[in-house]
């Protein structure tokens, strides 16, 4: 499994936050998107021993 | 009502502009380092910000409070394995306490709390009759939306320098980016 740097989310936010203050909504909505999805996917490649275990 | 929920965007964006640099002050002044999972929780407080930010910024909108309550779902999912992580007895704990709870039980509070207030605005339908192209921000929304866009950038770099290029160490001491 690729593990992601844990900064790429914040990049990618960065991304957002400045096409919002520069006038791109509908941009600034779908590059969050992306973010969120790349929290999710470093989130769940963190997944450490004790909780594969609970699970 | 539409001044209302103008006015409460704007003072929640601000609160989460404060919890994100009183979470700064924490890691600069006290040198306490955010882990992983708090690193993502920072990620989600932002999300939530960003939604704020643009019924701020453009007019309120549907789309902007789902932007709200997912990431606040998501911020708030990690806390919950946060907390369950450090539940049993003898497990320990992260990072110091403020007011007697840790960061991370704070933060799936205040997810929470976010995730409901985003949902109570959404009963002030009033707001979403303007719709949002014809909205001109004011200068105090344009003034928190370069705030909050300064606090993601230093989240960004802060980021950087802790983990550089890789996943970050569960129990982060020290800058990745500025070891010798």
């Amino acid at each position: 499994m690729i593990v992601l740097p844990m900064a790429v989310p914040f990049v990618v936010l960065v991304f957002a936050a400045i096409a919002a203050m520069m006038g791109f909504r509908k941009v600034a909505v779908w590059i969050w998107f992306i973010a969120l999805a790349v929290t999710v996917y470093v989130f769940q490649s963190h997944i450490t021993d004790p909780l594969k275990i609970a699970l | 009502m539409l001044a209302l929920a103008r006015a409460l965007n704007a003072l929640a964006l601000l609160g989460i502009c404060g919890v994100l640099l009183v979470a700064f002050y924490w890691q600069l002044a006290r040198g306490e380092l955010p882990c992983p999972l708090c690193l993502q929780q920072r990620a989600a407080f932002l999300g939530c910000g960003l939604g704020f930010m643009l019924n701020v910024r453009f007019g309120s909108s549907e789309a902007h409070y789902g932007v709200v309550i997912v990431s606040a779902l998501v911020g708030g999912a990690v806390a919950v394995r946060q907390v369950l992580l450090h539940i049993v007895p003898g497990t320990g704990s992260y990072g110091s306490a403020l007011l007697g709870w840790h960061f991370y039980t704070w933060a799936l509070v205040a997810f929470f709390l976010i995730a409901l207030f985003a949902a109570a605005l959404l009963f002030i339908e009033a707001q979403f009759a303007e719709g949002v192209s014809d909205w001109r921000p004011t200068a105090t929304a344009q003034v928190l939306g370069w705030l909050f866009v300064l606090i993601v950038l230093g989240n960004a770099v802060s980021t950087l320098l802790e983990c550089g290029f890789g996943p970050c160490p569960d129990n982060p001491t020290a800058y990745e980016l500025l070891r010798k």
